[in-house]
């Protein structure tokens, strides 16, 4: 989308006041660096630890190689975090908190894909119950391998993710192209379209929040679905006819097909 | 809760409340998957009257990763670095467990350097296992910020030096893969025994610092003492056992009872209690890390000489076959008993085994927790599940 | 308590078990299982073990009309706390339409074993109060540990 550098209509008039002050932008640009550092060395960690590698995210966490001397804490709710920190297998019935829990997260938020299994899946990745990698369901900003990773290396992916946040904040982050895929790298590709790749369909986005939304409450209490309303989507009602039908996922204590039946209406 | 208590008020611990009533005033609490204290993904639905826990609903199969089907598709020898995941903080037993089973159906000796050394690895893996316990069982009552932090961070620095004594040995921190069939992969270095007797001496006298912070701490007390008492007759009956099953009073421990490779030529001394609450459950782990301090120092002591590995060395992956032949094997983790059932005869012509499934003794702990949440309240809740010490890797597999 | 040898001749004198190998656990009558877990459980194994259920899909040309037409294979194992710790294991075969009894009343760790086995491997258990999923999701379909299900199932949007 271009932008009109000639028209000015949308401004305030105190923003052109401003604007015409002598030295502002040395102090924009200072506060803006002040803003940066704040935001890089204090990310707070919402660690979706789900096996081995949450052992080492609280090893990291832990005395020796100590987390909180670059700010970075651990806190139990997604409201107030910045990073979204994906250790370990994410399983079908796991995925859907998962994406729940990120759209929780106040904006600006990055997720880190902690080891391999949350990258791609590890060796799980060809099992019935368990999603080939992150980010096939939220966007992965750094991706650190290992079987677990050593608490340096995520400590490297952090000061990693540091670097990324201030290059976004500068307006100087720009996403790389994705290079073109030879056989081999397909063969090893995962089975749902990453968030990141052009492939990707919105069908399938649509499908995994309605499904994050859907999480039975259980006890016999139903509740409406709420329609999600997109620019390109429209109106829900065609919508979920044809994508819910079949891709219900978990919701684990609904006791009677009735009661599932009536969950499923947009 | 006990047995005859739930049956005497028709109330079946595990179900569900299909018949909600919205005029009963009973709250419902989710808790889970995804929650700090959870001890990784597990759900437990409670229903509160005010403050008190009326019903918990346990919900599990949030981690369950397949392994039982994947180790149908892998053969023997592949089947280490799989396993290795499933308890996670105590990988050794993992190994052990699994390799046992096979040797058991495939007739493969272990020779004798191996047993002991196998056996070291799985004392000082229950160390390592024991103090993460704690650490997480600190964190529990404190909160991230709280006073359950100091627990955390000296436990965990006790633990780092564990794990860089398995870093001598095998090269990784965590996940091994270093026991094979007939034996093990890594001999240890020269030197490594006096490096472990540096560590071990201390943990050891570290452990008056832990006792201070916890058995002896009013607040701790206070939070633990005759919370969530499990009767042994329900204990037996769930299938409980380790250090929950020894802190109701029974007085089993496979280690003494059913010895396998270098147990039956030392002297374990099995920890109990008797009251079966929450504190004796911390008395008995934390006694066990003290005995486990001891026994590893014997074993690294005594190790005999010899060859490591009883099995052909391994040049590819379908050289163990077995063509038919059940076995079950069982040993003692941090945890309780992890028993492995094999199957033999499977795919690959025999090298990959027809059917594993891996008993996991915190799916069993997991079942106690509907009788023993109800009556107590929500900050009971999360003491009781870091005192039954699940680990979901395992109960979920 | 009961040893190897003198749980061997319980099966013998009152279940008619013949066959005894090294290799393989006893086997008895889907109809007795239920009795051999309540003597045992009188006598002293009071540890609930496990349970593990296998499908075996048909074989063409068998002899045994169960391996003909496909069976389950459900091993148990109740193992005797006190001293020794014997652990006693026997297996049962059922037909892939029957039911095998439940050993809930006896044991209550066996409702969350028998509902994992009824989930992975289909087999299901009579008279058991809640015979439902607990590892996947309650609407999943098709018992993953069966031979014939295909590892790599999908199951969109997820995978």
């Amino acid at each position: 989308m271009a932008v009109d550098e000639s028209d000015r209509s949308y401004e305030h008039p105190l923003y052109t006041t401003l604007e015409r002050m002598p030295g502002l932008d040395v102090a924009t640009t200072t506060i803006d660096k002040l803003l940066t550092w704040g935001a890089t060395n204090s990310l707070w960690v919402f660690p979706m630890a789900t096996s081995c590698c949450g052992i080492e995210l609280m090893a990291t966490a832990a005395s020796r190689v100590d987390a909180d001397r670059m700010g970075t804490i651990v806190r139990g709710t997604p409201r107030q975090c910045d990073v979204m920190v994906v250790a370990g297998t994410i399983t079908v019935k796991m995925a859907p908190r998962v994406l729940k829990l990120w759209e929780q997260m106040p904006e600006p938020k990055w997720c880190i894909a902690m080891g391999s299994c949350a990258i791609s899946g590890d060796f799980y990745r060809d099992i019935y119950s368990v999603i080939p990698g992150i980010d096939t369901a939220i966007p992965v900003d750094v991706y650190i391998p290992g079987c677990p990773p050593n608490p340096e290396q995520l400590i490297a992916g952090l000061m990693r993710l540091q670097e990324k946040v201030r290059a976004v904040r500068a307006g100087e982050w720009a996403p790389k192209e994705e290079r073109p895929e030879t056989a081999a790298m397909q063969k090893t590709a995962p089975s749902i379209a990453r968030v990141s790749s052009p492939e990707r369909s919105q069908d399938i986005t649509l499908a995994q929040l309605r499904g994050a939304g859907n999480l039975g409450l259980g006890g016999g209490m139903k509740r409406k679905s709420l329609p999600i309303v997109t620019a390109e989507a429209g109106p829900p009602a065609e919508a979920s006819t044809a994508a819910t039908e079949s891709t219900e996922p978990a919701s684990p204590d609904s006791s009677t097909d009735s009661a599932k039946a009536e969950d499923v209406e947009g | 809760m006990t047995l005859a208590s739930a049956a005497r008020l028709g109330v079946d611990p595990h179900r569900d409340l299909t018949d909600y009533d919205p005029e009963a005033d009973l709250m419902v609490l989710n808790m889970g998957p995804q929650h700090p204290s959870t001890h990784g993904v597990f759900r437990v639905k409670l229903y509160l009257d005010g403050e008190t826990i009326v019903r918990a609903v346990p919900y599990v199969g949030y981690l369950h990763r397949g392994v039982e089907k994947l180790l149908e598709e892998l053969t023997f020898v592949q089947a280490t670095p799989i396993v290795d995941k499933n308890d996670y903080v105590s990988p050794m037993t993992n190994e052990q467990a699994i390799n046992m089973a096979f040797e058991a159906l495939l007739e493969v000796e272990v020779p004798r350097r191996a047993r002991y050394m196998r056996t070291l690895f799985a004392e000082m893996s229950r160390i390592s296992s024991h103090l993460l316990w704690l650490a997480t069982f600190g964190i529990d009552m404190g909160g991230a910020l709280g006073g359950g932090t100091t627990l955390f961070l000296h436990c965990f620095r006790e633990r780092e030096s564990i794990l860089d004594l398995f870093e001598l040995v095998t090269g990784a921190r965590f996940h091994y893969n270093t026991h094979t069939i007939g034996g093990n992969r890594h001999d240890i270095p020269a030197g490594w025994a006096k490096r472990v007797h540096q560590a071990l001496d201390l943990i050891a006298s570290r452990v008056d610092e832990y006792l201070d912070l916890s058995t002896k701490n009013a607040i701790f007390v206070a939070r633990t003492r005759g919370v969530g008492t499990l009767p042994a007759k329900l204990a037996l009956e769930l299938g409980i056992t380790g250090p929950i099953l020894r802190a109701s009073g029974v007085d089993h421990d496979l280690r003494r009872d059913a010895p396998f490779h270098a147990y039956d030529e030392i002297d374990v001394k099995v920890q109990t209690e008797q009251a079966g609450d929450c504190l004796a459950r911390a008395h008995v782990r934390i006694r066990e890390l003290s005995e486990s301090i001891r026994l590893s120092k014997l074993l690294v002591d005594g190790l005999p000489e010899g060859p490591i590995c009883g099995g052909r060395p391994i040049k590819n992956p379908t050289q163990f076959k077995a063509k038919d032949g059940q076995a079950y094997v069982a040993l003692e983790t941090p945890r309780g008993e992890l028993g492995t059932y094999v199957i033999g005869g499977g795919g690959n012509k025999g090298a990959s085994p027809y059917r594993l499934k891996i008993r996991p003794p915190s799916l069993h702990a997991l079942a106690a927790m509907p009788y023993l949440l109800v009556g107590g309240t929500i900050s009971d809740a999360v003491v009781i599940l870091g005192s039954l010490d699940p680990i979901m890797g395992e109960a979920d597999r | 308590m009961l040893k190897a040898e003198a749980y061997r001749a319980l099966l013998e004198s009152d279940f008619g078990v013949q066959e005894f190998s090294d290799k393989t656990p006893p086997c008895i009558e889907a109809s007795e299982h239920h009795r051999l877990a309540a003597t045992l459980k009188e006598r002293g194994y009071t540890l609930y073990g496990f349970v593990a259920a296998t499908h075996m899909p048909a074989v063409k040309g068998a002899a045994d009309a169960l391996e003909l037409a496909g069976h389950y294979e459900v091993a148990t194992g109740l193992r005797c706390p006190t001293e020794g710790s014997h652990i006693a294991i026997w297996r049962v075969r059922l037909g892939l339409d029957e039911e095998l009894r439940t050993l809930v009343d006896l044991f209550v760790g066996a409702d969350w074993q028998e509902r994992e086995q009824y989930d992975l491997v289909g087999v299901r258990f009579a008279d058991h109060p809640d015979l439902r999923r607990l590892m996947l999701p309650e609407d999943w379909e098709g018992h993953p540990l069966h031979r014939d299900y295909p590892i790599d199932t999908p199951h969109p949007p997820w995978r």
